[in-house]
């Protein structure tokens, strides 16, 4: 080798990138960095392929640097458009929050679910004794009232003999002209347990035959709504009493003529106007009679109640309508009650009667009291 | 590093090593030689060349044991490696991953070397076409990448290459001067004047200059070259010393003052005094015939085994 001439033997690329990049083991380096030593050829490349390393990294490094910084510099930009938008935000989130919090809620639609014959317990004796011993004194009357009903409650299992005790209240012809002046001695051989029978009362009475088949039809139908109310332990009487009652006015249902005229009636004793416009009620009840009502629920009428022009009915799930045209057009009320609806009525005095400023009142299944002047806001009583 | 008994074959059939088999299958899986088509033998193949080459990066002569062994290929760049083997194979896939991964950085260090945009890349497409192999020896296509052995990365390998081209065209081409037309302002040289006759004393500097330089460790001769005849600064000699620059100026401060030392004893052992010798040391060096290039060059020359990547 001529040591004057360092052009012709030198170190590869792989040995002077292992130099560079520390990747040599230190006898390999030795040699490398005494041929640099005395190579200025070796040096200039190394050195040059240094700077281009340096200068890859320097890019890169900027290019980072530059993503950084356009970044933060758009953020910076925006910094007067965050506060407003962050607001905006903010507000949206409170409106819909009371939105949601002041919702009115969804009506609650009653469940009929009927329930297995074995899954109803026994009435309790105490209660059957009750009931027998409160309806004893009056026989005759136990099947014209509703408490007849909680009765039959505890007795469904033989229609005939219910049908015994209420063939006697057919025996009264259902005569409208009688009816409002009917205040016969029912109302006061009525149970004191029975709040909310006093027209209904009056409306056994008149049920003829038709009240026989629709027991037995309850019987078959609705026999999960008696056995419920009897079934559920903590139920009082009051409430089987409502619950009966319920499925009493129900069944009236097909022929809510004669029911109607009854439960308006006391109504027509008092206020003049409607005795008036009695005989246009009755034309739109006969109407009604050939014509099945229909509610905008489509479910069965179970209670209603007419005056001062309004016809107030209450659905099988507890939804009550009112209509201004005798039951052309119906407008559903907002649920103000609590618990489900079983019965409305014209507002009555202690006689009775009803009462000289008008008004409805609504029961729920509880026997809570609501009461309404137009039908459409109700307050608790 | 300090060779250990033998242990096991160092070169020559590493895989029939046992424990060399398992470790040779865990590195072929992990390669990704597989995706390139170098089956599992290649590979092998592949990787005893390499360590032949270099015999595991031990001094020559010297035997690798297991571990060593096992501990060179682990510093392998395996899938550079592979890639590259694969290029030069002509894989398709393999030619498509290094274009999308080195063509771009490529061109770019191309431009930094030869600090011309139009120079850089007409030098990385004249590179580009020597790895795809258009120049071929014997009939045989060649691909610079073949000499590619995974000890740095395959994209510091490609910027030294890249630099290695340019110097040695820009060497070439220094040589190829334009001739001057002779008749265009002919000017004879000037008569070259009859070098002084040195005094003594610097004969004796001279001499004690070139005898404390030969004594220099390696890495000392290397930082003096690169300071003082390359012109390089402190933070560029300092990542091929694997120190800081602060730890560089150190260095030199320190090299220079043991060489002052050594020369004075140098003097002194030629018969001058301390005084005599520290005065001769203040001497002009433009009157001294001496050649500090040439006296670095000749030291301790070891003869590399390969040439340049062609």
């Amino acid at each position: 080798m001529n040591t004057t001439s360092q052009l012709d033997l030198h170190p590869d690329a792989e040995s002077l990138n292992a130099l560079a990049e520390q990747a040599l083991a230190a006898p390999e380096r030795e040699q490398v960095l005494a041929h640099l030593a005395r190579c200025s050829r070796c040096r200039q490349v190394i050195f040059l392929a240094q700077q281009a390393a340096a200068d890859a990294e320097t890019s890169a490094q900027v290019a980072a640097t530059r993503h950084t910084a356009q970044f933060g510099t758009w953020f910076w930009n925006w910094r007067f458009a965050w506060v407003p938008a962050a607001a905006m935000v903010a507000a949206l989130a409170l409106v819909v929050t009371l939105h949601l919090r002041h919702a009115a809620p969804a009506p609650e639609l009653a469940k009929l679910t009927p329930l297995s014959e074995s899954a109803v317990p026994e009435p309790l004796p105490q209660a059957k004794e009750t009931n027998e011993a409160t309806h004893k004194p009056a026989p005759p009357l136990a099947a014209k009232s509703i408490a007849g009903n909680v009765d039959f409650a505890a007795r469904r299992g033989t229609p005939e003999e219910f049908a015994k005790h209420s063939v006697p209240s057919t025996a009264p012809t259902a005569e409208y002209g009688a009816i409002a002046g009917s205040s016969d001695s029912s109302h006061t051989a009525m149970p004191l347990s029975v709040e909310s029978a006093p027209q209904p009362v009056t409306a056994s009475h008149l049920q003829p035959e038709p009240a026989v088949a629709a027991v037995q039809q309850d019987q078959q139908q609705f026999s999960g709504t008696l056995s419920a109310g009897a079934a559920a332990p903590p139920v009082s009487l009051k409430s089987m009493q409502a619950e009966a009652y319920t499925a009493h006015a129900r069944r009236q249902a097909p022929s809510a003529g004669p029911r109607m005229m009854q439960q308006s009636a006391p109504a027509a004793s008092f206020d003049m106007n409607t005795q008036q416009q009695l005989p246009e009620l009755t034309a739109s009840l006969k109407a009604r009679n050939a014509n099945p009502p229909k509610l905008p629920s489509g479910l069965a009428v179970v209670s209603t109640a007419i005056a001062q022009n309004l016809m107030l009915e209450l659905d099988q799930a507890g939804a009550l309508f009112v209509s201004g045209d005798s039951g052309h057009h119906w407008e559903h009320v907002a649920r103000q009650w609590t618990g489900r609806a079983v019965e409305v009525r014209v507002k009555t005095v202690l006689n009775g009667n009803a009462a000289p400023a008008g008004g409805f009142e609504l029961k729920n299944e509880a026997g809570l009291i609501w009461a309404s002047a137009d039908g459409k806001t109700w307050t608790a009583q | 590093m300090p060779s250990q008994p033998v242990e096991a074959s160092a070169t020559a059939g590493i895989s029939a090593v046992p424990g060399t088999i398992h470790m040779l299958d865990e590195l072929w899986r992990e390669s990704g030689a597989a995706s390139y088509g170098l089956e599992r033998e290649q590979f092998s193949v592949i990787l005893e060349r390499v360590a032949e080459a270099q015999n595991f990066g031990l001094a020559p002569g010297a035997i690798a044991t297991r571990r060593q062994q096992r501990d060179y290929f682990c510093g392998l760049r395996l899938a550079d490696l592979v890639l590259a083997r694969a290029c030069a194979n002509g894989h398709p896939g393999a030619w498509e991953h290094f274009l999308a991964t080195y063509r771009q950085p490529l061109t770019r260090a191309a431009i930094a070397i030869s600090g011309s945009e139009t120079l850089g890349r007409e030098l990385a497409d004249q590179l580009y076409a020597e790895l795809y192999g258009l120049t071929a020896r014997d009939g045989v296509r060649r691909s610079p990448l073949d000499s590619y052995r995974g000890k740095g990365s395959l994209m510091g390998w490609l910027r030294t290459t890249l630099a290695q081209r340019h110097v040695d065209h820009h060497r070439r081409t220094r040589r190829e001067l334009p001739l001057d037309d002779p008749a265009d302002g002919f000017e004879p040289p000037a008569a070259i004047p009859e070098p002084e006759t040195p005094s003594a004393d610097l004969l004796l500097l001279g001499r004690a200059i070139e005898e404390a330089l030969r004594k220099l460790a390696v890495e000392e001769r290397f930082l003096l070259a690169a300071y003082y005849l390359d012109g390089r600064t402190l933070l560029e000699i300092a990542p091929l010393l694997r120190v800081h620059e602060a730890t560089v100026s150190r260095k030199l401060h320190r090299v220079t003052g043991e060489l002052r030392k050594q020369i004075i004893k140098n003097l002194q052992g030629m018969g001058l005094s301390k005084p005599a010798a520290q005065e001769a040391l203040d001497a002009d060096p433009r009157d001294m015939n001496l050649n500090l290039k040439k006296i670095l060059q000749i030291s301790q020359l070891n003869a590399f085994q390969e040439k340049a990547a062609p």
